[in-house]
């Protein structure tokens, strides 16, 4: 037909889309004119001025119009929906699984959505935030172990300023924490000091008091207006006076309240200049004291990163060679990247950690995913009975487009239903979200904006698609002719092995997260019973928020129910340690022994057993120290009886070992035992008062204890923990993994049960005369359980196949990297998740077939 | 007056038909145009200006005999009906009336 010499893409553009009545003419014209152009121009011009010329009858006058109109479009709709909600009438059952399905995952998307949008809008609000950084630094001490921290020394701030190319660099302290005095009266407080450019450089607005001068005196401060409200009762409190440490601070401005999106919070800001006549300064003035401060910067608009990474590199080589023990390494961090943050230890405030976000992420999507294959599944396996129906659509004139639009239309409409239950699902779950652990309490509000809303809609059409694309797919390309002849003839081939993969892979997530949840419980649990060596039963550590211990103790000891009373410098085997090197004198050979401060009466309340030499003699008895036995084989000491007597040098003085404890595990389950030793008394400052209580009224002794403390401080209230919850909370990282793994878990679970649940019905259902008939001729329940499960089967035993290792190697990854000491795992720990899943699984088709053996034949082969 | 306005491309379509006579299609208007306006038009450009004219009645067409060199297919000729040449005259006669209205180039 077409002359060979004409491109051939460009004719059969023009033929698709020219309408027929002027085809002939044009393209006989377009032609004609291209065998002349050959002439003038030579072949390749003249195909060039063909294209064109087809390309330029794209025009309205030329092109077909497509046959869906406006007009049709509305009734067609119409048309649309009555069909989707008959269908959805019609299968009750299949219509409730889809919905609940899908609503299950959706709840779980919606959380995610609202979880990450919020993480990613922290510090958003800052109006110079693309120029703010934060200086961090990456110490190794002499071990070679290099950890990365937030946080940096105030000493480097002030170096920064020699070498320039900052427009602002603001030093912060965290050391304005405790209580504020203000007449008598005590307010606990969390602030910073902070360098007077703050608000210059962060978007903090005052209500009150001047921005540049703010915070350049010493002793001056911005309080926060909820703060003011709290201590003076009214907002405008430029130039009052409170005190703090013995010191007067004047009041300079008001801030309005940090958004809570803010990475930065305080009720206080006082100017840094104040730290110059803090007791500390000397020490908060070194370049090794990274621990509580933290330095911002502010860089040009065009400002030079290399020319910045150079001169940080310059002065962290000029001051590690002045440092004996560490080195530190300087490092920058955009205000972008703090919050959530990539792991880095001493955050100035809680922050979450980037990797929580992640793990949701993926999770939800996973979740998402199973709900929708629940969907293609069983409208791909039910796709016949609307066989008939594309069948006389086509007929009628429907297009692939219209069918396709139809058929994603139905599972828009089942998506929007979801999105209705799913949300009052997400609301159900938010709380129990929110209090997963630390992170989760105080970063997170879950607080809806039209923003999520959007994106929540978003969402709920995006899984309507994925759900509907397979099955609509399959449907349109239904032949008329095929349908038409007699659907019995028809077989869906093409669907069966994506329905295999997708109930397959639906499994393997529900066994993996189900055997993920068993090992972390039995972690969990292994973590809480570990044998620490001591005895932590009926302990309560309470916290004497500045108080003199031995006068607490006095005061608690008239209350018979304390069998014994001791004091230390912090809770071990909760996470907190303490330690500095310890050498023999004379000897280069050092080692990191950890430590804590007690008075004597702690090795009886808790239950250490001394194996050599005594106790210390009292609380204040000096240079005397207890050790452990790993401390005894380190220094090699010999047997536990000859190290009594021998010298140490320890925080830089000499001691003698008077006694040796069996060892204990003073860290958790993730450190491995070191050496460590006994301080005597108050040689670190106590914090902690323990008490061994035996009491048949808990309640009343706790009253008891507290009138006692009363007694003493009027002004804290009676802070106690019992040891056993102090560690529960050292493991919370833990129980908030099981607790996800465990909402997931039954999520996944339910979805695919659901699934499963639907197709054992279609499946029963379509072979109902097949299943009568095996019946009458004596098949056994069974045989008839088994001829319906072996597909199952198969799947099943593929998905645990996988998901064991792919679970196990998680667990190790994510749980069993962190810790010395972990369970066993072994074929139980494993399989149970599985073979728990595989029941249940079992139960359900079993429960259709017992349903299809019970019916009387007679019900089911009546018609025919 | 939407119905018998003339645009200045179709007024020119149609005088090209007009010239052509009995050889009036597609690509002979289209080269007839391109020669005189020394214009470069499409032939997408043309059918255009051909529908309208065709819808405003101004224009007929007519299938003529295939032809080899154009693959088989026929040749569309147009031809100007007498409401097409009233209208083009009437066009004619009102610019020449303004042109005689204009006092100084007379």
């Amino acid at each position: 037909m077409k002359h060979p010499e004409v491109p051939s893409f460009a004719y059969r553009l023009f033929r698709w889309f020219c309408k027929e009545t002027m085809f002939e003419e044009l393209e006989g014209d377009l032609e004609e004119s291209f065998l002349k152009n050959k002439e003038t121009y030579g072949l390749s011009r003249a195909r060039k001025i063909y294209t064109k010329e087809v390309l330029k009858m794209v025009r309205p006058t030329i092109m077909k119009r497509s046959n869906s109109g406006p007009i049709y479009g509305i009734a067609l709709l119409s048309n649309y929906s009555t069909v989707a909600v008959r269908n959805l009438t019609k299968n009750k059952l299949f219509s409730a699984i889809n919905i609940v399905g899908l609503a299950m995952s959706l709840a779980i998307g919606l959380l995610a959505i609202a979880f990450a949008a919020e993480m990613y809008t922290y510090d958003t609000f800052h109006e110079k935030g693309d120029r703010i950084y934060r200086i961090t630094s990456a110490r190794t001490n002499i071990t070679e172990e290099t950890d990365v921290y937030a946080s940096a020394s105030l000493y480097t701030a002030k170096r920064l300023k020699d070498y320039g190319g900052f427009e602002k660099i603001v030093p912060m302290y965290k050391g304005f924490y405790g209580d504020v005095a203000l007449e008598e009266k005590l307010f606990a407080v969390e602030g910073l000091y902070v360098g007077e450019d703050f608000f210059s450089v962060f978007s903090f607005p005052l209500e009150y008091g001047d921005v540049k001068t703010a915070l350049s005196e010493p002793f001056t401060a911005v309080i926060s207006e909820d703060f003011a409200f709290k201590l003076f009762g009214k907002k405008n409190v430029v130039g009052e006076i409170f005190q703090k440490d013995e010191h007067s601070y004047t009041i300079t401005g008001v801030a309005r309240n940090a958004p809570r999106t803010s990475h930065l919070k305080f009720d206080v800001l006082a100017s840094i200049v104040t730290v110059e006549s803090l007791p500390d300064h000397d020490f908060l003035s070194k370049w090794g004291t990274m621990w509580m401060s933290y330095v911002y910067v502010l860089l040009p608009e065009n400002y030079n990163m290399d020319q910045i990474m150079k001169n940080l590199g310059q002065l962290e080589a000029e001051e590690n060679a002045m440092a004996e023990r560490f080195q530190i390494s300087l490092g920058m961090e955009s205000l972008g990247s703090i919050f959530p943050s990539d792991g880095k230890y001493n955050q100035l405030r809680t922050v979450m950690p980037e990797k929580n976000v992640n793990r949701i992420i993926i999770l939800a999507i996973i979740v998402l995913f199973s709900a929708c294959f629940n969907y293609t599944n069983l409208s791909l396996a039910r796709s016949l009975k609307r066989a008939k129906e594309v069948g006389i659509r086509k007929v009628v004139g429907a297009n692939k487009i219209q069918l396709f639009g139809q058929f994603i239309f139905e599972s828009l409409l089942i998506s929007i239903l979801a999105l209705a239950v799913g949300y009052v699902f997400f609301l159900l779950i938010k709380p129990e979200f929110l209090t997963l652990d630390r992170y989760f309490a105080r970063t997170t509000s879950l607080d809806l904006t039209v923003g999520i809303g959007l994106m929540f809609f978003g969402l709920t059409v995006l899984v309507g698609i994925l759900a509907g694309f397979l099955p609509s797919l399959i449907m349109t390309r239904f032949k008329p002719s095929t349908i038409l002849k007699g659907i019995h003839k028809m077989k869906v081939r093409k669907g069966v092995g994506m329905r295999e993969i997708m109930t397959g892979l639906q499994f393997m997530f529900s066994m993996g997260f189900a055997i993920l949840v068993i090992l972390t419980y039995k972690q969990y649990h292994f973590a809480m019973n570990f044998d620490l060596g001591y005895d932590t039963e009926d302990v309560l550590n309470v916290e004497l928020q500045g108080n003199d211990p031995d006068v607490l103790k006095a005061a608690f000891a008239e209350i018979p129910e304390i069998q014994s009373s001791s004091y230390c410098s912090f809770v071990a085997s909760t996470g907190t340690t303490n330690s500095d090197y310890a050498k023999l004198p004379g000897s280069l050979d050092s080692a990191i022994a950890y430590n804590m401060s007690i008075d004597p009466a702690y090795i009886g309340t808790i239950g250490h057993r001394i194996i050599a030499g005594s106790n210390f003699t009292s609380a204040t008895s000096e240079q005397q120290v207890i050790v452990n036995e790993q401390f005894v084989q380190r220094f090699q000491l010999g047997n536990a009886m000859d190290a009594i007597g021998t010298r140490i040098q320890f925080y830089d003085k000499t001691q003698t070992i008077v006694g040796v404890v069996k060892d204990f595990h003073y860290g958790t389950i993730r450190n491995e035992l070191n050496p460590f030793v006994f301080l005597p008394g108050k040689t670190n400052k106590p914090h902690f008062v323990n008490l061994k209580i035996k009491s048949t009224d808990l309640i009343k002794t706790m009253e008891k204890l507290d009138e006692a403390w009363t007694s003493v401080d009027q002004q804290h209230e009676f802070k106690a923990t019992f040891y056993d919850d102090q560690i529960a909370l050292a493991y919370s990282a833990l129980s908030s993994s099981m607790k996800t793994y465990g909402l997931l878990a039954i999520v996944a679970i339910s979805i695919s049960i659901l699934g499963l649940l639907g197709m054992a019905v279609y499946t029963t259902e379509s072979r109902i005369k097949e299943l009568t008939i095996r019946k009458v001729l004596g098949a056994s329940f069974t045989s008839m359980a088994l001829l319906l499960s072996k597909n199952f089967i198969k799947i099943f035993v593929v998905a645990s196949l996988v998901a064991i290792p792919v679970s196990y190697m998680l667990f190790k990854q994510t749980i069993l990297t962190y810790s010395k000491y972990s369970i066993n795992v072994g074929f139980w720990e494993l399989g149970s998740g599985a073979i728990l899943i595989i029941v249940i699984a079992l139960i359900t088709i079993s429960s259709q077939t017992f349903k299809a053996a019970k019916t009387n034949p007679a019900t089911n082969l009546r018609n025919e | 007056m939407k119905g018998t306005h003339l645009g200045e491309f179709q007024e020119i379509v149609m005088l090209s038909i007009l010239i052509l006579d009995e050889n009036a299609y597609g690509v002979t208007i289209q080269e007839e145009i391109d020669q005189r306006m020394k214009r470069k038009i499409s032939r997408g450009a043309l059918q255009t200006a051909l529908t309208r004219l065709e819808e405003k009645g101004f224009i007929t067409s007519a299938y003529g005999e295939p032809t080899a060199e154009r693959g088989g297919r026929r040749k569309r000729y147009y031809q100007v009906s007498n409401r097409g040449i009233e209208t083009l005259k009437e066009a004619k006669d009102l610019r020449q009336d303004m042109w005689k209205l204009i006092p100084k180039l007379a």
